[in-house]
């Protein structure tokens, strides 16, 4: 019957972001073939304002949650929350980029279009309520990301990176997808709501060593999205290749969705067999941490420094998912919206220091920078300082929710290890503020020309966001945890 | 608005101010942190008034809720414990403006900026009644201090900023992981509240529980005071740090650990205290004599005041861990002794170093006979630092030798040791320093002390003379402030063993004490 | 559950045991001779002119990358038309969305000038 296929209005309504997205992807395309270069300015501007109405739909559409398209998709508070935040990624990272761009002469609509595209994808990632959805919404997001990795062509590293990133991604989605198949093969549905009644029934209880065996391959491909141990290797590499303002968006929008849908499948369809997975998210968890932090004690460059330091911090969102409890995903959802706001900061003064070719990424290059850009150096600080964790910025707040829901769920020998590591990881971060600080511009030094007006933007409303996630966490946290109520 | 809670904000307030003003102008600057800070003190003075009339409650309390989940206060108050503290903060923060006066020439703005941020911090930790804001502040007093080191400091800064700061990191994040256990176990960060639900039975910590959370704690607290062998971050920071961040690091944030033991540890964990009081006061009494030792050897003044340090803080640690109220009161008047001492010493050692240029002791010598007064000042300083009596310190260190004494008699003969020792090292670095032969360097370079530099070391050599005669304006406060954390420590005695020992009931009331107090 | 997959199983060893036996038994009964001439691609026929990795033009890669996207998406019409009385206009408003996303993307190749040999 032809009604069955015809999606309804308030179905419509629900996916309005992703639609008008994805309008403004392709109209991107076609302005930036047809306009001239004069009139393609205004297209970074027409992306930021359609991530903005997009942002907006979204909040929106949460005031009517529900599933859509046969409940392959459901919008609910959880997937308003994760949906907002790519959104909110990727407008900053537009805000990053359009000088970066200008200054390797790389400027154009498809960079932007990249982005809308990426940020469909992860939206999908959050609002998917089906395995199948989660995958489409991963390949789109890393499709469009392998591209951005590898923007400026004539670029060798930009190269090596893509084309690693394209490798490893492709490797890790096809051990979901044959995970996926496992699944389907062993509870007969890819639906999430449908394997969790499965699971939850005691006649028809399938397999417990298949189950494993499918939630295991689905692990291995998420933990690699997450770049969480042992699955992390290609993550210092393609982080230091890509260009700073991908990076920057790589290191958030993609690893958030990627939770987003960690979460879905762990505290929801997976949730009736929690006692298979919890043990292995221990080691991960534990094994991302040391590794990540204890790679960047040795890093000189400032971008596989923070690349290791993104390794680590996934460390931490993996204790928060292996507490696997509502307090849990709550701390994991915080986190990733202060991790973003620190992150995006951090890489957008990278970005600004590094300039045309990046040529200025190594820690030397900072040298001197309290006395050069007094305010940026000082911004860069809260960044610096809210990812080491010191009270009053976000990271703080971030840590502490964390390691109250371990030690909710008595994990206590993981909070210590956790909290040993945020001690070690004080050490590489505080390198950078030294070197700002402490050390003198060498000398003849080239001046650092003003940040553009978009870094300056970005750079403000990062720090902004940190510094408010750091004094009023509960603005965050009570939104958290109404999206975190699908768990029971 | 409280008074407290002008004392703690006007300085955090003055903190932005202070990188708001313009950067071309550091007289502005200066003149603006003087005056905030004098402002500050003149305020913290009126907190005396109500705090001795009633020492036992906490005044000027203020609790209003932060969040809601967790549910973390502001929750803010003052005692006869935290009283004199939070002045020794107030008084030495425009001394050490003034000491930085001419020597900071770099980064002017930022770094009086975080002189007012250091004292918003220090006092944050001191009035705190909140676990969680305690953290808050404990860190935050870590940022400003981090930098003044490795910003201001000597040759090795970077190296000694960072030990610095990762030490005393390593130390607070084991704390957040018990201060956060507490918090699951009884729902609440207010440290009253946590008291009272210990008190009605309503939270019980199991043995090795208690344990645990008080080895945490105290490890944080241990590596700040700095507890032997913890304590080898000291050293670098004083002798890298500026005058004014040593002077501020040892009269101040030394004692933020030896508060945080008498406001929290023993409280909230007295079983775990009493079990764990004879391996801390052996590393006491090891500190003690072992910083005096190694004081002795070092030809660079600033790390042998560090050194002296922990033989002082070793006193303070013995003190509490005696259990009494003799070591008890001797050790936090120990503290506001070597506060200001200390800080003393540190300041004249930095006015040498501003007319020589070096912290060796080889490169000084006769120094009497071209600047008398300084030495006249430095030479009071060190015989208040021995121990002399009619200064601050005898008192103190009595009073803590007394406590040893009724405590385990061995233990007061191995401290005296260090007392004895304290006077070779300080009588030895005079008599190389300001006396014997003067260099031709030493001579053409010397002045006597400057205005500026009378009005910096007056007030504390007169407060030296006033705590050592006239310790019963101090005293009192502290004493009854202690009552009830040494009732929480031996109550909980009484509750493990049937029959409380008689003389420990005793020493609690201690009418016979009171009076012996008054007469001194 | 698991019994039904045993059959696959079956099939599994089946499918690897067969090629190794075979190759086995094999070396056991052909005569061992060999020879440069047998490690030509081309044991006999026309000699191979030059390296298989030598260099072409990229607009080779860029044509037939082309031509692989657009033939690949025309694919999905298929199951459209196979469905097409049931799905109705809908089907047909759907169908036009999916072509108009392939013309924009025609029109950027078009104007990136990616059809241009010359």
């Amino acid at each position: 019957m032809p009604g069955n296929y015809m999606p309804s209005a308030a179905e419509l309504f629900r996916f309005s972001p992703e639609l008008l997205l994805t309008a403004a992807g392709t109209l991107l395309m076609i302005f930036e073939a047809i306009t001239s270069p004069k009139q393609k300015r205004s297209l970074p501007v027409f992306a930021f304002l359609s991530l903005l109405a997009a942002l907006a739909l979204a909040v929106a559409a949460s005031s009517d949650p529900g599933p859509a398209f046969n409940r392959m998709l459901q919008v609910d508070g959880f997937a308003t929350f994760f949906r907002v935040l790519v959104m909110a990624i990727g407008a900053v990272t537009i805000l990053i980029s359009t000088n970066y761009l200008k200054q390797a002469e790389h400027e154009g609509g498809e960079f932007y279009s990249l982005v809308l595209f990426s940020v469909v994808g992860q939206c999908l990632m959050a609002t998917a309520n089906e395995l199948i959805m989660i995958f489409i919404g991963i390949e789109v997001s890393s499709i469009a990301t392998y591209v951005l990795a590898g923007y400026l062509r004539d670029d060798k590293r930009n190269n090596e990176a893509a084309l690693k990133y394209f490798l490893l991604g492709s490797f890790a989605t096809a051990f979901l997808l044959y995970g996926v198949a496992w699944i389907y093969g062993t509870t007969g549905t890819t639906n999430l709501s449908g394997v969790r009644g499965v699971l939850l029934d005691p006649q028809n209880a399938p397999n417990a060593i298949l189950i494993s065996v499918a939630l295991g391959l689905v692990l291995v491909g998420l933990l690699f999205k997450v770049s969480a141990v042992p699955f992390q290797s290609w993550a210092p590499d393609v982080y230091q290749g890509a260009p700073a303002p991908v990076t920057a968006f790589m290191a958030t929008g993609p690893k958030a969705a990627a939770f987003a849908a960690f979460l879905r499948i762990t505290m929801w369809a997976f949730e009736p067999v929690k006692n298979h997975w919890i043990p292995v998210l221990w080691f991960t968890a534990i094994a991302t941490m040391i590794v990540g932090n204890f790679a960047a004690l040795r890093q000189s460059n400032v971008k596989r420094l923070l690349a290791y330091s993104s390794i680590a911090h996934a460390g931490y969102v993996l204790v928060a998912l292996t507490a696997a409890s509502k307090t849990g995903t709550e701390a994991a959802m915080f986190y990733m919206v202060s991790y973003a706001a620190m992150n995006l900061g951090a890489f957008a003064v990278i970005a600004h220091v590094a300039r045309k070719g990046e040529r200025r990424v190594e820690i030397d290059d900072f040298a001197g920078l309290g006395n050069r850009q007094p305010l940026t150096a000082a911004i860069f600080t809260v960044f610096l300082l809210s990812l080491i964790g010191v009270p009053l910025t976000g990271g703080f707040f971030a840590k502490f929710y964390v390691f109250k829901a371990a030690l909710d769920s008595q994990l206590i020998a993981l909070t210590i290890v956790g909290l040993l590591n945020s001690a070690v990881a004080a050490f590489y971060y505080l390198r950078l503020i030294v070197i700002m600080y402490m050390q003198p511009a060498p000398e003849g030094v080239d001046t650092l020309p003003e940040p553009s007006l978009g870094i300056r933007t970005a750079l403000v409303a990062c720090s902004l966001a940190t510094v408010v996630l750091g004094v009023f966490p509960s603005l965050v946290l009570d939104i958290a945890g109404r999206g975190a109520s699908f768990i029971r | 608005m409280t008074l407290l809670e002008l004392v703690l904000l006007i300085p955090a307030a003055g903190f932005l101010v202070a990188l708001l003003l313009p950067k071309g102008n550091p007289k502005l600057v200066r003149n603006f942190a003087l005056a905030v800070s004098l402002v500050v003190f003149l305020l913290s003075l009126g907190l005396i008034g109500a705090v001795t009339a009633d020492p036992q409650h906490m005044q000027f309390e203020r609790s209003i809720q932060w969040m809601q989940s967790p549910a973390i206060r502001y929750h803010i108050g003052v005692d006869g414990l935290s009283l004199w503290l939070v002045i020794l903060s107030t008084l030495l923060t425009p001394i050490c403006i003034l000491v930085s006066w001419n020597s900071i020439q770099k980064n002017v703005s930022l770094f009086y900026a975080f002189m007012l941020l250091l004292l918003a911090g220090v006092v944050g930790v001191f009035v705190s009644l909140d676990l969680f804001l305690f953290y808050v502040f404990w860190e935050i007093s870590l940022v400003p201090m981090y930098f003044l080191i490795g910003i201001w400091g000597h040759d090795k800064r970077i190296y000694a900023a960072v030990k610095f700061f990762l030490y005393t990191m390593a130390g607070s994040v084991l704390m957040l992981g018990a201060i956060i256990w507490l918090y699951v176990k009884s729902g609440s960060f207010d440290i009253p509240f946590i008291l009272d639900s210990l008190g009605k039975g309503r939270l019980t910590l199991g043995a090795s529980e208690g344990l645990w959370l008080f080895l945490a704690f105290f490890l944080a607290f241990a590596i700040k005071v700095p507890l032997f062998p913890l304590h080898t971050w000291l050293p670098d920071a004083h002798g890298e740090a500026p005058t004014a961040g040593s002077v501020m690091l040892a009269s101040v944030m030394l004692k933020l650990g030896t508060y945080g033991i008498v406001r929290i540890c023993l409280p909230l964990f007295p079983d775990a205290a009493k079990a764990s009081a004879n391996w801390i006061v052996v590393l006491a009494l090891i500190g003690i004599v072992y910083g005096a030792l190694v004081a002795m050897v070092q030809p660079n003044m600033k790390r042998l005041v560090a050194y002296s340090s922990v033989s002082h803080l070793g006193f303070v640690v013995l003190g509490i861990f005696s259990f009494n109220h003799f070591g008890m009161d001797g050790a936090v008047y120990q503290m506001l002794n070597h506060g200001v001492s200390t800080g003393a010493l540190f300041i004249l050692v930095g006015f040498l170093y501003e007319r020589r240029h070096s912290l060796e002791i080889v490169d000084y010598g006769g120094v009497a006979t071209v600047a008398p007064w300084l030495t006249i000042l430095f030479v009071i300083t060190s015989l208040a630092s021995i121990g002399l009596p009619l200064l601050n310190n005898f008192v103190g260190e009595f009073l803590v030798l007394q406590g040893a004494a009724v405590a385990n008699f061995p233990w007061a003969i191995v401290a005296a040791l260090g007392v004895i020792l304290s006077a070779v090292y300080m009588l030895w670095l005079v008599q190389r320093t300001f006396y014997g032969a003067t260099p031709a360097a030493v001579k053409s370079h010397f002045t006597d002390l400057s205005p500026r530099e009378w009005a910096i070391i007056v007030p504390l050599v007169a407060l030296m003379l006033w705590m050592g005669v006239g310790s019963g304006s101090f005293l009192p406060a502290v004493r009854s402030s202690n009552d009830q954390t040494l009732n929480l420590v031996l109550k909980s005695t009484y509750a493990r063993q049937s029959s409380p020992p008689a003389e420990l009931v005793g020493r609690v009331t201690r009418p016979d004490l009171k009076e012996s107090a008054d007469a001194r | 559950m698991p019994e039904g997959y045993l059959p696959l199983f079956v099939f599994l060893i089946v499918a690897l045991l067969f090629p190794v036996v075979l190759l086995w038994a094999a070396a056991l009964v052909r005569p061992s001779t060999p020879g440069q001439v047998k490690h030509e691609a081309y044991e006999c026929g026309i000699e191979a002119a030059s390296n298989a990795r030598g260099r072409y033009t990229v607009r080779f890669y860029i044509i037939s990358i082309l031509f692989v996207i657009f033939d690949v998406e025309t694919v999905f019409l298929f199951p459209w038309a196979v469905r097409y009385r049931q799905l109705g206009w809908f089907g047909i408003g759907e169908i036009g969305v999916f072509l108009l996303i392939l013309v924009a993307g025609y029109i950027w190749a078009w104007q990136k000038r990616a059809l241009e040999w010359v």
